[in-house]
């Protein structure tokens, strides 16, 4: 368990999660009480990761659930197993047949069944689902419900009392409640508007893009080979790119990726055609690498880069404190200070 | 700490931000844990805790700034909407700027300085009772916030009779002059849309729950001693407040036509609003099922299907091992939606656009198109943007034109060309606007072929049916086409829709 908000900080970032403070806050009142986390933000942020993260550093178990259209409870919870109670039966069937063998009539047969009938419907015949087993795990784990808004609007209300109460009720059996209440983290890209009742269970965490010194920290754990001069240029410029309004903005995951190739191509500096052959590695969208071709060409000169970089490094703090609500850049800022 | 913290979510509830009993509880369990030591834990943890929606946020990091002190009023304030019902309240207005001498002069320079026209019209003007109301009151309020942080920040339990009483007794007085003031009288045209923060209501509110606290002769003393600071820096105050309300005044330069302002409350939401009609869209959405599929299909819940269970378990000798459950699958409601953006439905069409996001947030097959005369697809841009900001691009011309006569007709005729092959039996096709097609081609004929390839068509136009044939309407024509034609005017019609859609349900 985390003694304080920076011993949270400290715990993840020595699982290789770098993280601000608001989202260390979080974490940490979440495992203090006992809540759910909704995490909230545009794709491949990180969302996934911190469940992972935090997993390691608590040393506890993951258990991850993706979330889809269409599923339900007996993915999701609990499926008996046909097949087994029906095998079952047929190799007990001698011994049912002892059982009733003694009763007069049907009535009274049925009777002497319904009195076992709890062998068939035991914990035996049950098949554990992500949600089952993070209830019944003799150590606490944390359980991803990954992309929860991807799932029907009946699957929420049916998280509903878990989330609360972290119980569940199996008709057959009963109200089975969590020993060791596990960590949950949900969470959303935000695909459709989660439900209010699902939202006020939950403490709220909305990740956005980094600041660059964040997202310079993130570059050098995560892509160990990059040198310092390209791992500035590299997050410099992807941070030029995520004020380009873009279908898709580079996330922190393409980052890395990018990193990573670069590293593989070995350039100590950024170049022009070094972006432009690399370009498919942070950008999905054929339009989208266009305009940010066309926006890198414009703006051009490397130093203007390379000056821009330094700024940014100056002013990282202050640009985070302004944006770090915002998932999206605003319209205005969409040249920035780069005209120069 | 409670009673600060009840207070706060008080503050945030008067701002229509929803804030339920369990969520202020955790904040305060949560604020246990965190400890008081710092600020922006403190309001990290709050914001965790109270608020749930992407939309608010700004609103609680406006708030807290507020009302937890000054230090960082660097935020973006939300637009107001602007008021046009107070067109007697010049004299008041003015005299009121007695009291607060120095700083409405400072105001006065600077927005000579800034030499902007429609600033100075804002101060000699008939609009200037608005400004003076906040300027006298949102010091006032940053002042109480003040004190309210000491409460909290500084840990100091229990709050302040003796020093408030002379603040307040001041700001009461203020306020019962507010009263006399006409521009405030009108709560009924305009009150609803006036700037909650600015509101003396919510003042009073404020107020009252710092009296109910119970004082500490340490902070009482603290607080006189700083009450000069916090005097002196009123101007300054003052001044950034202006320029504030400056800035939003400048968003918004609409124009003053008596039809509009008619109009108005079908383009002005309050989040409560808000709120109310995506709750409707909500019914509405449930109503509006994809068509159920005719064929059986199998499932993990449903019917046991014996000759399929027989089938299957041939090779266990016909013991059912796997028993084969099939049930109708419903498909989801796939939505195409189509809004009259035209400068004849402008105001309305804000009012389309903002129920279009509601639905495109709730639905998963939705796809949006505005026109006017040339049809464009703006479902990418409503995933993308606040809806806010989606809106002021659609209207900015950027995508389409949208300052031509509408036409329905050709848009009619433009989707059918290049949209048709997205509409199938399954869609439900919702068309919003108006059907004023000045007087051009009505076009029926492609409106029947999109109407044939959809499942259903619904148009939804908020002039009741009696103004159809005024003007050049063609909604007579087009009704016939469509599956029903609903009038909504109002939020709650939207919602009278939705029950009536239930009601007709197969």
């Amino acid at each position: 368990m985390f003694e304080s908000v920076d011993d949270a900080r400290e715990k993840l970032a020595a699982q290789s999660y770098v993280c601000d403070r608001k989202l260390a806050t979080v974490v940490f009142l979440a495992t203090r009480l006992d809540k759910p986390i909704l995490a909230e933000g545009p794709a491949g942020v990180g969302k996934t990761e911190l469940a992972k993260s935090l997993a390691a550093s608590l040393d506890r178990s993951l258990i991850r659930l993706q979330c889809y259209e269409g599923l339900d409870e007996a993915k999701a919870l609990y499926e008996w197993e046909y097949g087994k109670q029906l095998l079952y039966t047929q190799v007990l069937r001698e011994k049912i047949g002892e059982v009733l063998g003694p009763t007069k009539d049907l009535r009274e047969a049925a009777e002497a069944l319904r009195e076992r009938e709890d062998v068939f419907f035991s914990e035996n015949f049950l098949v554990e689902r992500p949600i089952l087993q993070a209830i019944r795990s003799e150590k606490p784990p944390v359980l991803l419900l990954d992309e929860i808004d991807r799932a029907d609007e009946e699957f929420e209300a049916f998280l509903l009392e878990f989330l609360s109460d972290y119980q569940v009720s199996i008709p057959e059996i009963g109200t089975i409640v969590a020993e060791h209440k596990p960590i949950i983290i949900l969470t959303s890209n935000r695909t459709r508007e989660l439900s209010e009742a699902l939202k006020r269970r939950c403490l709220h965490l909305q990740i956005g893009y980094p600041s660059a010194e964040v997202e310079l920290e993130i570059v050098r754990l995560k892509a160990p080979g990059v040198g310092e001069a390209l791992a500035q240029q590299l997050v410099a410029t992807i941070q030029e790119i995520r004020k380009l309004e873009l279908r898709k903005s580079p996330s922190i995951g393409e980052t890395i990726d990018w990193a990573q190739s670069l590293v593989v191509l070995g350039g100590p500096h950024l170049t022009k055609e070094l972006i432009e052959e690399t370009i498919s590695v942070i950008i999905k969208y054929d339009r989208d690498a266009e305009k940010v071709l066309a926006h890198l060409r414009g703006t051009g000169q490397r130093t203007a880069l390379e000056q821009r970089n330094n700024e940014q490094h100056e002013a990282g703090r202050e640009i985070w404190s302004r944006h770090h609500h915002k998932t999206k850049p605003e319209p205005g800022d969409k040249y920035g200070s780069l005209q120069g | 700490m409670d009673t600060v913290i009840n207070d706060f979510v008080q503050v945030l509830r008067d701002h229509r931000v929803r804030v339920s009993p369990a969520e202020s509880i955790d904040s305060m369990r949560a604020l246990e844990q965190v400890g008081l030591g710092e600020r922006q834990v403190v309001r990290d943890t709050l914001r965790a805790t109270l608020i749930k929606n992407l939309d608010d946020i700004e609103t609680f990091d406006r708030l807290f700034d507020l009302y937890f002190g000054l230090q960082e009023t660097t935020e973006k304030p939300p637009i107001r909407p602007h008021i046009h019902d107070h067109d007697h309240g010049g004299a008041p207005g003015q005299l009121e700027l007695g009291e607060e001498a120095k700083g409405e002069e400072q105001e006065n320079d600077h927005s000579h300085e800034e030499n902007e026209p429609v600033d100075l019209r804002r101060f000699f003007g008939e609009d200037s009772t608005v400004p003076s109301q906040s300027m006298h009151q949102d010091p006032d309020r940053m002042r109480l916030s003040l004190l309210s942080q000491q409460l909290i920040l500084n840990r100091k339990q229990g709050p302040l009779n003796k020093a408030l009483e002379r603040l307040t007794h001041q700001l009461k007085m203020r306020r019962v002059r507010g009263m006399f003031n006409p521009g405030r009288l009108t709560p009924h045209s305009g009150g609803q849309e006036l700037p909650l923060d600015i509101s003396a209501v919510e003042l009073d509110n404020l107020v009252d729950h710092l009296h109910e606290m119970e004082v500490d002769e340490d902070l009482i003393r603290q607080i006189e001693a700083n009450a000069d600071d916090i005097l002196a820096g009123l101007p300054e105050l003052i001044e950034r407040m202006l320029e504030r309300q400056k800035k939003l005044e400048n968003k918004e330069p609409e124009s003053l036509d008596p039809k509009q302002s008619a109009l108005r409350k079908l383009t002005e939401f309050s989040p409560a609003e808000q709120r109310e009609m995506e709750g409707a869209v909500r019914r509405l959405a449930r109503q509006i099922h994809g068509a159920k599929t005719r064929r059986l299909k199998q499932d993990r819940t449903g019917r046991i299907s014996i000759p399929h269970t027989l089938r299957n378990n041939v090779r266990y000798e016909g013991i059912p091992f796997n028993p084969v459950l099939r049930r109708h699958r419903e498909h989801k409601p796939r939505l195409v939606l189509l809004c009259d953006i035209s400068l004849s439905t402008r105001n309305l069409a804000k009012f389309w656009l903002h129920l279009v996001y509601q639905m495109q947030n709730l639905f998963s097959k939705v796809r949006t198109f505005v026109f006017v005369a040339e049809v464009a697809e703006v479902t990418q841009l409503f995933e993308e943007q606040p809806m806010r900001r989606a809106v002021e691009t659609i209207f900015d011309g950027k995508i389409i034109d949208a300052d031509v006569n509408s036409d329905f007709g050709l848009a009619a005729e433009r989707f059918r060309n290049e949209y048709l092959p997205t509409i199938n039996h399954r869609t439900t096709v919702v068309i919003l606007g108006d059907g004023r097609n000045n007087g051009k081609d009505p076009n029926t004929r492609a409106l029947e072929e999109i109407t044939e390839h959809a499942k259903q068509t619904i148009w939804i136009t908020p002039e009741p049916k009696w103004g159809w044939n005024l003007g050049s309407c063609d909604m007579p024509l087009y009704e016939s086409i469509c599956d029903r034609v609903e009038v909504v005017r109002t939020v709650e019609g939207l919602a009278d829709v939705a029950e009536e859609l239930v009601k007709v349900r197969v």
